[in-house]
């Protein structure tokens, strides 16, 4: 009885293993390793898939998704990398910069390409070069200080929250300490380690007077970016976001990144590769060129603000 | 079965990185019977310091040693919080834990990666002029099973010295340590060095083979520990001759499996951990019903 129960165990395990590389030889596998759930993350994939079916293919004949995600834990986004190379997935598709060192590291021996989305700085995360590409989502920081200064002439300091140890959110800082004085503006950054002190640093650049927060894709603060929306809301102060899924939170507006539209780009070159067009090695990374104006007219009603007629024209309302 | 081979081996190279941080669980918790949660901190102190060192061009193979140092000094920290200043045993592992939360970050700077141009334990000139002609995969797979190997042996053969049997005894039954006239105390900060020590190279291991160190690597690792030790433990309960580093190599080779079952099996992402939850449910199950059988066959 229990060398049967056994037995049966072993065997799913080794046929769970097997089958998904039995598919393979009919349809090309793009195997997706995220690095977890969340709506940007969420609506890059989306934008991926939406990217192969505007270049004609079709899911299914063409190729199929594998779609895994990592539940914010590197070591499991290396497991699930080492799965899609074991399978000899036709290419890897890796959301968030930890995916894509994973990806990268497993797809390396076997030569299969790698196409990323959503990493800042691809040339930080040693992702320029070799059988890998994909798309950067850089914020357009002078955007959004143009967008501030439109929308608050008399401000001086913007309040930012982020994370030390995410080199995407440090990189942002000194992208707004550099430009910032230019618009007349100061920045006060408050770095957390880790996202339960979001909200405490809330409360202390609430204290220290700043006139709005600006708010990056810092994966932590994002995470709890609706508790700090409700203290910035008692206190009054106007919290611009960084892509569009923050400003349907709440936040008051945003010069950001649509990041469907930068799935979809990074699907397009996806879709390159998989046609045979050209490889990874050949498509040089891409940063989104197109940024977009998000605005939430509840939000903005909140604080007593109003968008410039110029923006208006081109803005986006998110609210419902 | 190419597919199979592969992830085998995929799968053995993490059980192998990963079995010195169970052989550091092992000891800390198995044979010294203290629930050292310093594990969370200094697994990524080793991989924080080995990326530092890699990118400023240390030689990888030196990475090891001084890792070791580094990872013991973390041991150190917790031994001494507990022993010398009276605090409780998973009180001193949390607050080493916390500090070295700060410490890898202010080692690293932020989440480091190391460049591919820089070689690690897996591309240097000594272990290409042995292992050349394998593939990298192959290579990892070669060299952390050799890494898991020789600890083990050394660990074998450390705990039948004197000092060994005396850190058994501490778990075992303290008292008797100290009717021996020896510093129960002293034997315990000796365990929590080399545990941590091991537990960083783990670190270490997984940042070579990476190339990358991240603040966040460490959490959850103290679990990871503990249920490779039972697991190892449940299974190989029926054989006494097994060692229990041998069990706690098994154990986490069995934990990285699981995992690899779960995402083979192709379910919803979001349910990873509770079919991973599920499958150690069955191995301990398992385990424990052999064990019955055992002791009714006595």
């Amino acid at each position: 009885m229990k060398k049967i129960s056994l037995m049966i165990l072993v065997m799913i395990i080794f046929g769970s293993m097997g089958c998904a590389g039995a598919e393979e030889a009919r349809v090309p596998v793009i195997g997706i390793n995220q690095f977890g759930e969340h709506a940007s993350l969420d609506n890059c994939r989306e934008g991926v898939v939406q990217g192969l079916l505007d270049a004609g293919l079709t899911e299914g004949e063409d190729f199929t998704l594998d779609y895994q995600n990592a539940g914010f834990d590197t070591g499991i986004a290396t497991q699930i990398a080492q799965n899609f190379s074991a399978n000899q997935v036709a290419l890897m598709v890796a959301i968030a910069t930890p995916s894509a060192t994973a990806s990268y590291a497993a797809a390396e021996d076997k030569d299969i390409p790698v196409v990323f989305t959503a990493i800042t700085d691809p040339v930080e995360a040693k992702l320029d070069q070799g059988n890998v590409t994909g798309t950067s989502d850089k914020l357009p920081v002078e955007a959004q200080l143009d967008l501030i200064r439109q929308m608050q002439p008399e401000a001086d300091t913007i309040g930012i929250l982020y994370t030390t140890s995410e080199p995407n959110s440090v990189s942002a800082i000194a992208e707004y300490q550099l430009h910032a004085g230019a618009y007349g503006f100061s920045i006060e950054a408050i770095g957390v380690t880790q996202q339960s002190e979001v909200t405490l640093a809330a409360d202390s650049l609430i204290s220290k007077g700043v006139d709005c927060f600006s708010n990056l894709t810092d994966n932590n603060v994002v995470g709890v970016l609706s508790s700090v929306l409700e203290k910035t809301d008692a206190a009054g102060i106007p919290v611009y976001g960084s892509e569009v899924e923050q400003v349907k939170l709440g936040a008051v507006a945003a010069a950001g990144i649509d990041y469907f539209e930068l799935g979809r780009q990074t699907g397009s070159m996806v879709a390159r590769i998989l046609l045979g067009e050209a490889t990874a090695d050949e498509i040089p990374y891409e940063t989104i060129s197109e940024y977009g104006i998000y605005y939430h007219s509840d939000a903005l009603a909140r604080m007593g603000l109003v968008l410039p007629e110029e923006l208006l024209a081109k803005a986006i309302d998110v609210a419902e | 079965m190419n597919v199979l081979l592969d992830l085998t081996i995929g799968i053995l190279t993490q059980g192998f990185m990963y079995a010195l941080l169970s052989y550091g669980v092992y000891i800390t918790y198995k044979i010294l019977d203290f629930p050292d949660l310093t594990v969370d901190g200094s697994f990524p102190l080793g991989a924080a310091v080995t990326a530092v060192m890699l990118t400023r061009g240390v030689n990888p193979y030196l990475t090891l040693p001084l890792v070791f140092v580094v990872g013991a000094l973390a041991g150190l920290l917790t031994g001494w919080i507990h022993v010398k200043l009276g605090i409780r045993d998973l009180l001193a592992g949390i607050i080493t834990m916390t500090a070295l939360f700060s410490i890898n970050l202010q080692i690293a700077g932020s989440n480091l990666i190391v460049d591919r141009s820089v070689d690690t334990l897996f591309t240097a000139a000594p272990t290409m002029l042995l292992l050349g002609s394998f593939t990298l995969i192959q290579r990892k797979l070669m060299v952390t099973f050799l890494v898991a190997l020789v600890f083990k042996i050394l660990l074998d053969l450390y705990f039948k010295t004197k000092n060994g049997l005396l850190l058994r005894a501490v778990g075992d039954n303290s008292v008797l340590v100290t009717s021996l006239a020896k510093d129960k105390g002293r034997v315990k900060i000796i365990g929590l060095v080399i545990a941590n020590a091991l537990v960083a190279l783990s670190g270490a291991l997984v940042c070579h083979e990476q190339r990358a160190f991240s603040s966040t690597m460490g959490t959850g690792q103290v679990v990871f520990g503990l249920a490779t030790v039972i697991i190892g433990a449940t299974l190989f309960k029926k054989w006494g001759f097994i060692k229990g580093t041998t069990a706690a190599v098994a154990g986490s080779i069995i934990y990285k499996a699981c995992i690899q079952v779960a995402i083979s099996l192709g379910l919803p992402a979001n349910l990873l951990k509770l079919i991973t939850a599920v499958l150690f449910l069955v191995i301990l199950v398992y385990g424990n019903r052999r064990k019955e059988q055992v002791s009714g066959h006595a």
